[in-house]
């Protein structure tokens, strides 16, 4: 008798192990209904996201790419910026402001909000709200990490409840983008939380919102479910019932749920399983500029790099060309100067440092450089050319590109070590100026403005500019291309900057990532550009 | 028996206490901090300084430390930088997921190797004994993250039996009652086959050791004397005296219920507290990562007192 109670009790574990789910999610050819040509409603599309949204207010802390996409489809923004960067400064299409206008002077501009908007509570969205939030973007106490934005507007007044205009201190090219930076949040809901505690307040809790979409739920690292807004007043609405945004850490987990149609959209797809989804029938890899591009930071304050010679001949002795097609599989292009190759800022004349070691040779002889007898080292003043890289330890393409990077400088009898360090402690030290060299990545907005990172850190400029590169013709530059409000004559200054620091080579510049975004061929209708995977969510639909 | 208890209880306590006093001097003294985390945004130094402050970053870390300590002995475990939400509300909303995943997976692994190692003494030495020994051997050497995915890429994408990750689908999400139960149960399996795989191996050694030299007692023979079965005497009569060692095994592994799944968590994407600990450490969310450190440490002290008291109770000569 035992005996069979024990088989029994295997039997079920066994039975247990194979038991079939009880509800997976529906694959792409289970959820394709037929349908008719053209957009119907209804649906649902499964976005992967690396990793969870911390907050639903961008006014608490720095907000990451996710949550921003996400606080996108639930809180207005007066205006759409559309993706012209390339051509000039964006320009945009009319969302919660139905028109604006500058005055005379351009020192002031006024926005007409739509008098049909509401909050999800039922209260009208008014120009209060955009005072309001202007007032959270201005706020110590409140810490917004794009405050330096509003740096050139100096207030925000309400004239009547749907018009409200904005001061600026100058005028420049940017004005309409800055001023539309930050979405607007519910004064009336979220006025009364006291700022002391704003940082330690859970606005999940107190989410009013006013986009096509709104909460449905929200389970912690796994799932945020949004839902149609029934009562949305801007157009078009919706077709989608539901975006639900899936954590997923890991990138190779992402790739084979898409594949494996559990998946839609996957946004940042990493370049070595980019082949996998091209090849792929039921999913499409898109190919849009990103505004990520990566490079080799030196310290130009190290007494290894204060010398531009150096840094030109580090850069001439690296075959940047072969290191970027290898490690992106022919996918970035090569970085040429701090102005990405997609905006319309951009120097199309600018030299091409080429891949020649000979040069790099004779320049680090001229700055003294000599290969040590011994073992070939170049040594200066007894001291050997031999320094520490570092990379983010998680990053494998940075790691590859470092590797090749010490093989490439090796032949020049430079001694190069690759360290592998944790993210935040090597912001930490970035930060601090405590490192020689390092391979790091800038995520550009879509504004053209190098004062944060290479202007000479001082007070309202340079504070982004931590490989310490300081020329006072750039500096002068800058700050003349800030206030040039005439495109074409900020152009020209632009185009000079760029010859400036192409020849000082404070960095050396490695590549322009594009962005690989997988997508279901079940989704239509989707307009997935640069500036925005979700530029048109509205308007996606399921077909066949 | 009271002043033993009394007195492990406090030994106890300190040792929790240096723990968390050293996580918190660890995280503090590592550079960068909660402002530091996000890659590649361009953030004003001002505004950090703004963040800092908010946090209270810029008082040094005694004090931090201080007002810490002073905080907990209110119970107030602080408030995550990095959730937005209270410590306390966080681990509540981990916590019991890990214990789920981990105490399925050790109730499997205590099972399975109960299942090996009966089947392995039938014939010991024989070809199934070595068979199952080297595989248990393998799956006991295989790292979690491994088979985490082995098993994964066999029953989610060869054979989709089974959702590679998370604890719910996205339509488990939304309902309730028998149907989410259902999805919440697919979606626990290959975890907690993970986690108990590696276990196997270690649980039926020892069983089939114990059971080897159960085997040769007298009592054992004597039922074969009476002309009971190999196997029943096996399962009958040796099997609960061969159980005892095991209870020490289970005993010592209870910590791990706690703080034991975090390469499985990260793999499957399941949202427990080994997750939130791994990402806070990684944000430098201290806060959280003290409320963690506390709930491990308070953890693994009391397995162990629990372990000592069992014994206690089993053999009074510890009672000294």
């Amino acid at each position: 008798m035992r005996t069979v109670r024990w088989n029994l009790a295997l039997a079920a574990l066994v039975g247990l192990a194979v038991l079939p789910c009880g509800c997976r999610e529906p694959s792409v050819a289970e959820r394709q209904q037929p349908t008719a040509y053209g957009p119907q409603p209804g649906g649902f599309v499964i976005v992967a996201i690396p990793a969870d949204v911390a907050t639903l207010n961008e006014y608490q802390r720095g907000a990451d790419a996710t949550e921003l996409t996400v606080i996108d489809m639930l809180f207005p923004t007066l205006m759409q910026e559309q993706p012209d960067y390339h051509l000039h400064p964006p320009s945009f299409a009319p969302r919660l402001a139905s028109s604006w206008e500058f005055s005379q002077d351009n020192r002031t501009l006024t926005f007409y909000l739509r008098r049909d908007a509401f909050w999800s509570d039922g209260v009208p969205v008014t120009a209060e709200d955009v005072r309001f939030a202007f007032e959270l973007q201005k706020d110590p106490e409140v810490g917004w990490g794009g405050f330096e934005i509003k740096d050139f507007i100096s207030t925000v007044d309400v004239v009547d409840p749907f018009t409200v205009r904005f001061h600026f201190t100058r005028v420049y090219p940017y004005q309409l983008m800055d001023a539309n930076d930050g979405h607007i949040v519910p004064a009336h809901a979220w006025g009364k939380v006291p700022r002391a505690s704003w940082g330690q307040t859970d606005f999940e809790e107190r989410l009013v919102t006013s986009g096509p979409f709104r909460l449905a739920s929200h389970t912690p690292q796994q799932t945020l479910i949004l839902e149609r807004e029934p009562s949305y007043w801007g157009r078009p609405r919706p077709y989608l019932d539901r975006v639900i945004f899936r954590v997923i850490p890991d990138v190779a987990s992402q790739v084979n749920q898409l594949l494996a149609g559990q998946v839609h959209v996957v946004e940042m797809l990493p370049p070595r399983l980019a082949e996998r989804v091209r090849s792929s029938r039921d999913v499409e890899l898109v190919e849009v500029p990103s505004r990520s591009w990566g490079f080799v930071a030196w310290n130009n304050r190290h007494p290894l790099f204060t010398d531009r010679r150096v840094r030109r001949a580090l850069t001439l002795g690296i075959d940047r060309k072969s290191a970027v097609d290898t490690v992106y599989f022919g996918f970035a292009r090569l970085a040429v100067g701090p102005v990405l190759s997609s905006m319309w800022a951009f120097n199309r004349n600018l030299p091409i440092l080429p891949y020649d070691p000979e040069q790099a040779r004779a320049l680090l002889r001229e700055a003294g450089w000599e290969p040590s007898p011994r073992d070939g080292t170049l040594t200066k003043n007894g001291v050997p050319f031999a320094f520490d890289l570092l990379f983010p330890a998680t990053n494998t393409i940075r790691q590859d590109l470092a590797v090749i990077i010490q093989a490439d400088l090796a032949k020049l009898g430079i001694r190069v070590r690759p360290r592998p360090a944790e993210y935040t402690s090597l912001t930490a030290r970035l930060d601090a100026g405590d490192y020689a060299a390092c391979m790091s990545v800038w995520e550009e907005a879509t504004k053209v403005d190098l004062a944060s990172a290479w202007a000479t850190p001082g007070p309202a400029q340079g504070s982004n500019n931590f490989v310490r590169y300081s020329n006072p013709e750039v500096d002068r530059l800058i700050a003349a291309a800030r206030t040039e409000s005439d495109v074409t004559r900020a152009k020209v200054i632009f185009d000079r900057i760029q010859e400036l620091i192409v020849e000082d080579q404070p960095v050396t510049f490695l590549y322009e990532a594009p962005r690989l975004v997988g997508v279901s061929r079940s989704i239509h209708g989707a307009d997935i550009n640069a500036a925005s995977v979700f530029f048109n969510i509205e308007e996606w639909y399921w077909g066949p | 028996m009271l002043p033993w208890l009394l007195r492990r209880l406090l030994s106890r306590a300190i040792i929790v206490w240096l723990a968390a006093t050293a996580t918190f001097a660890l995280v503090s003294l590592t550079p960068g901090d909660i402002t530091q985390h996000l890659e590649g945004k361009r953030i004003a130094p001002e505004a950090r300084e703004r963040w800092r402050r908010n946090f209270g970053l810029d008082r040094p870390v005694p004090l931090r430390y201080l007002h810490w300590l002073a905080a907990l002995s209110r119970g107030d475990l602080g408030y995550s930088w990095l959730y937005h939400r209270d410590v306390a509300g966080v681990l509540a909303a981990t916590l019991p997921r890990t214990l789920l995943l981990t105490g399925l997976g050790l109730t499997l692994e205590v099972l399975g190797g109960i299942a090996v190692a009966l089947v392995q003494i039938r014939r010991p030495h024989g070809f199934v004994d070595r068979l199952l020994n080297t595989i248990t051997l393998t799956a006991y050497a295989l790292p979690a993250f491994w088979t985490g995915l082995l098993l994964i890429y066999l029953f989610a994408y060869r054979i989709p039996l089974f959702p590679p990750s998370h604890m719910l689908s996205p339509t488990g999400e939304l309902a309730t009652g028998w149907q989410r139960a259902g999805d919440l149960l697919s979606h626990l399996l290959l975890p907690a086959v993970t986690i108990g795989l590696a276990g196997v191996g270690a649980i039926a050694r020892y069983l089939r050791g114990s059971l080897l030299d159960e085997r040769l007692e007298h009592y054992v023979l004597a039922a074969r004397a009476r002309g009971c079965s190999m196997s029943r005497a096996m399962w009958v009569h040796a099997l609960p005296n061969a159980l005892l060692p095991l209870v020490t095994v289970v005993g010592m592994s209870l910590p791990f219920l706690v703080s034991g799944s975090l390469v499985v968590e990260v793999v499957f994407a399941w949202p427990g507290m080994g997750r939130a600990m791994y990402e806070a450490a990684l944000a430098r969310d201290v806060p959280l990562l003290m409320g963690g450190t506390l709930v491990g440490a308070t953890a693994v002290v009391a397995g162990n007192l629990a372990a000592d008291a069992l014994y206690a109770v089993v053999d009074p000569r510890v009672r000294t």
